[in-house]
């Protein structure tokens, strides 16, 4: 699968207009410019040698050297990726806490007044466009009621904890630097909440609808009618029984945030690796493109194997 | 009861949180450096490889150049001692350097150091090929005294010297670097020293050592954020001091040129440097008939296209050339007349039955093409939608850049900034044509340009201008523009000015002739 992916990718980079030279050189510098730049680049030599030189460098765990910055790619990630995987963490845990808990009092309510206005959240925030939720969130949060900052890791002038996970927060935790674990915080609260909330409606849809069936099964019936309590009822045997599909549908909202998000991290200013896909796309810096590639499809096949065994261990009927 | 007490207890864990939130974000309130923010990451500061305007920003604070363009548009030197001497047959420069001066690391600046970095430039820059088309060799001739052999007489290698992409590195500190880019470090003799670097922060402080004036703040932190929006949150809610124009939204642009009308904040405007335009694939009917690129010319309301797009923040522009580079009131393309266009375009067989059709291209990731476009196209509707129409093609930038030498388009909206503050450098990059039949041009920048054309008489000015010193040079360049002008193949639109804008705390931004803003200027009261 992976070597299919980073074939692809190779592939369609090659075929898509733009070319690396044009973009660290512009349009103007000369033949001669352009061809030293190209053979200094390895472009000169023919698809196929880059190609098999691709694939022996990845089989070998090397992704290259970035074309405009002479920076190892393994190196980009590393810095980019922590701060995606930060944002991720802290909005699937937002979306999670209020999307299960909407979902979750929508259907042990069905058709009251919670779940109404639940079911029109999970909808309302489904239909939102991500750019236009983030902007007017920044707008009201931090330019009118001037609450959090704007966007970025950290405030202009902070010094970062040094880098042992990647991660801002736990470094700074490790660190022991308050001001920086504070300031980490704020800076993670409005795109995070923004993603957390923008997921939410997903899951809390999903909740609901999958709770409310479980709710009309027999053996639920069957529990009620030998007395048992509706909590205990809810907790020990609807819940659990509801818990496959949203181990499912969250194992694929972590992986689909694996790779970034990209309008959140563009429009906070959030250097992660959606926006550091995007800058190696404009400027066709093809190492770079084909390292975050590579690495966010491997994540993604790891996640999606974790979610399988888990998925077999909760649920005796599953066995590989 | 219970419940109640729950509540009240997570309201008080709250609100210290939220205290504590507020408390560590007002400790960097009280700030030392001054901020200074603009759009686009740095990911590189070494200047053989500097080639966005935020890198040479910084560039411009960290190193000096050897000359630099004064107020009145004359050169000057900064780390040169006296203006370049000309040798008769004028294939020699030399160029006497300041004494006294240091880079950062503490070794010495003198003519080994600026042959070092020259050569350094002319072997690995990515613009190498400004100096390697002019230069022959560079000689030490005396520990200060520096001398340049060129391939042939050119009057604007001068100006070529104020570029920031030849400030001066210490060969000391760049000794592992002779062939390869140092990109997270620099050492210059500039007014600020490098103090940490990384592709979203760079922090600078004044160097104790410096030559020149001393920088009037205790330091500069360079940020960028990703979008127009953040940028324009940011100098709002004050997280930043200073807010550099590049890559602002006209409207935002408009909102904060009336808060510094009202007094909430402090502009300053450069000379304009960036112009906008259209370009005409000159080799291909429909266009490659003068006459309909003539009419053409005609056809563009450049008033209304400022006000729709930029709320008349973009200047309207008739000549290639920045207006200030002239020295003199000079407008060579036509005024906005559709009823000349249309009888332009009757003689050729249009109006009426046949109307010409134009593919209009734009870069659809830059928000002023595509209403440049937008308004364009409506107001051909309006004027001459019985002779004319547009159709509009968007097209992501890197793909234009690849396929505009390709001749992939017909008419395609495009923005050029010249590498130095010299008519010649907006001129060349347009015109020049090594190879020409009739008026195609086969091989030279008209064709990279994507207009592929070209005139021999044009091309003979511009070949002589490089022989020619002052008011002739400028007034030969001005016959050269004239002819473009005829020639039809480019349609100036506006002019863009570099503007910031800072916080009433903070000095009036001052910008240089090159449109770089002058870091060590800025102070906070």
């Amino acid at each position: 699968m992976l070597w299919i992916i980073s074939s692809l990718v190779f592939i369609l980079l090659r075929i898509a207009p733009g070319d690396p030279v044009d973009a660290i050189l512009g349009t103007r510098a000369n033949e001669f410019a352009r061809e030293s730049l190209r053979i200094k680049l390895g472009l000169d030599k023919p698809l196929i040698n880059q190609y098999i030189e691709y694939l022996n460098q990845l089989i070998h765990g090397n992704l290259g050297i970035s074309l405009n910055t002479q920076e190892p790619v393994k190196v980009i990630i590393s810095k980019a990726l922590p701060a995606s995987l930060e944002l991720a963490i802290f909005s699937i845990l937002i979306a999670s806490l209020v999307g299960y808990l909407i979902g979750f009092l929508g259907a042990v309510k069905p058709e009251s007044k919670i779940d109404f206005s639940g079911r029109i959240f999970g909808i309302g925030t489904y239909a939102l466009p991500p750019f236009w939720a983030a902007m007017l969130i920044q707008i009201i949060f931090a330019v009118l009621l001037g609450w959090l900052p704007i966007g970025g890791r950290l405030p202009p002038g902070a010094i970062p904890p040094p880098p042992i996970t990647g991660f801002l927060l736990l470094d700074s935790i490790l660190d022991k630097n308050v001001e920086i674990i504070f300031s980490s915080i704020q800076h993670l609260i409005l795109p995070s909440v923004t993603l957390g909330i923008l997921l939410s409606g997903i899951f809390s849809r999903a909740l609901r609808l999958n709770l409310e069936e479980v709710l009309k099964k027999d053996y639920i019936e069957a529990a009620k009618s030998r007395g048992i309590n509706n909590s205990r009822v809810l907790v020990k045997h609807a819940l659990p029984n509801t818990l496959l599909p949203i181990l499912t549908i969250t194992g694929l909202t972590v992986s689909s945030l694996v790779g970034g998000a990209l309008l959140i991290e563009i429009t906070f200013s959030w250097p992660g690796i959606a926006l550091g896909l995007q800058e190696a796309i404009n400027q066709r810096d093809y190492p770079v493109v084909q390292g975050i590639v590579v690495v966010i499809s491997s994540l993604v096949v790891m996640i999606s194997v974790c979610i399988d065994i888990a998925i077999a261990y909760i649920d005796p009927r599953v066995s590989y | 009861m219970l419940k109640l007490n729950y509540i009240k207890n997570i309201l008080k864990v709250s609100s210290i949180l939220l205290i504590l939130l507020q408390l560590s974000c007002s400790q960097y309130k009280k700030r030392e450096n001054i901020i200074v923010a603009s759009a686009g990451k740095i990911e590189s500061l070494d200047p053989a490889q500097a080639n966005t305007l935020r890198t040479l920003q910084i560039l411009s604070a960290l190193g000096d150049t050897l000359y630099k363009i004064n107020k009145e548009g004359n050169l000057s030197p900064s780390l040169a001692k006296d203006l370049p001497k000309v040798s008769k047959n004028g294939l020699l420069i030399d160029i006497p350097l300041k004494e006294n001066i240091s880079f950062h690391d503490g070794s010495i600046f003198n003519a080994e150091a600026m042959a070092f970095s020259l050569n350094r430039f002319r072997k690995i820059g990515t613009l190498n090929y400004l100096l390697n088309d002019k230069i022959e060799d560079i000689e030490v001739k005396g520990k200060f005294l520096l001398r340049i052999k060129l391939k042939q007489p050119s009057s604007s290698l001068a100006s070529l010297l104020t570029s920031v992409n030849l400030t001066p590195v210490s060969p000391d500190s760049y000794s592992n670097y002779k062939d390869s880019f140092n990109n997270k470090k620099f050492i210059g003799t500039g007014p600020y020293f490098l103090e940490s670097f990384n592709s979203s922060q760079q922090i600078i402080k004044p160097f104790k050592n410096y030559w020149g004036e001393k920088p009037l703040n205790k330091g500069i932190n360079f940020i960028n954020y990703s979008n127009s929006s953040t940028l324009f949150g940011a100098i709002k809610t004050k997280e930043v001091d200073v807010l550099i124009s590049n890559s602002i939204d006209d409207l935002q642009r408009l909102t904060l040129n009336n808060m510094a009308k009202k007094d909430q904040l402090k502009s300053g405007e450069g000379d304009p440097i960036e112009i906008g335009f259209i370009t005409f694939k000159s080799n291909k009917l429909p266009l490659e008939n003068k006459v309909v690129r003539k009419a053409l010319s005609y056809t563009i309301d450049r008033e209304l296209i400022s006000q729709k797009v930029s709320f008349g923040t973009r200047e309207p522009l008739r000549s290639i050339v920045p207006t200030q580079l002239h020295k003199k009131e000079f407008k060579p393309w036509p005024k906005y007349n559709p009823n000349t266009a249309r009888s332009l375009l009757k003689t050729e067989g249009y109006c009426g039955k046949e109307i010409l059709s134009i593919p209009l291209t734009f870069r659809s990731n830059v928000p002023a093409d595509k209403l440049l476009a937008l308004t364009w196209r409506d107001q051909i509707k309006r004027d001459l939608s019985d002779c004319l129409e547009i159709t509009l093609n968007g097209i992501e930038s890197t793909t234009v850049y690849k396929q505009l030498s390709e001749g992939a388009f017909e008419a395609v909206i495009l923005d050029w900034t010249g590498a130095y503050p010299d008519p010649e450098a907006y001129l060349t990059p347009l015109l020049s044509c090594n190879k020409l039949n009739n008026n195609s041009c086969l091989k030279g920048e008209a064709v990279f340009s994507g207009s592929f054309w070209g005139d021999k008489k044009l091309q003979e000015l511009l070949e002589k201008s490089e022989e020619l010193e002052g008011e002739n040079r400028l007034n030969n360049l001005i016959k050269v523009e004239k002819l473009a002008a005829q020639g039809g193949a480019y349609l100036p639109i506006w002019l863009v000015n570099p503007k910031a804008w800072s916080l009433k705390d903070i000095s009036q931004p001052e910008f240089s002739k090159d449109g770089l803003i002058i870091l060590k200027n800025l102070e906070r009261d």
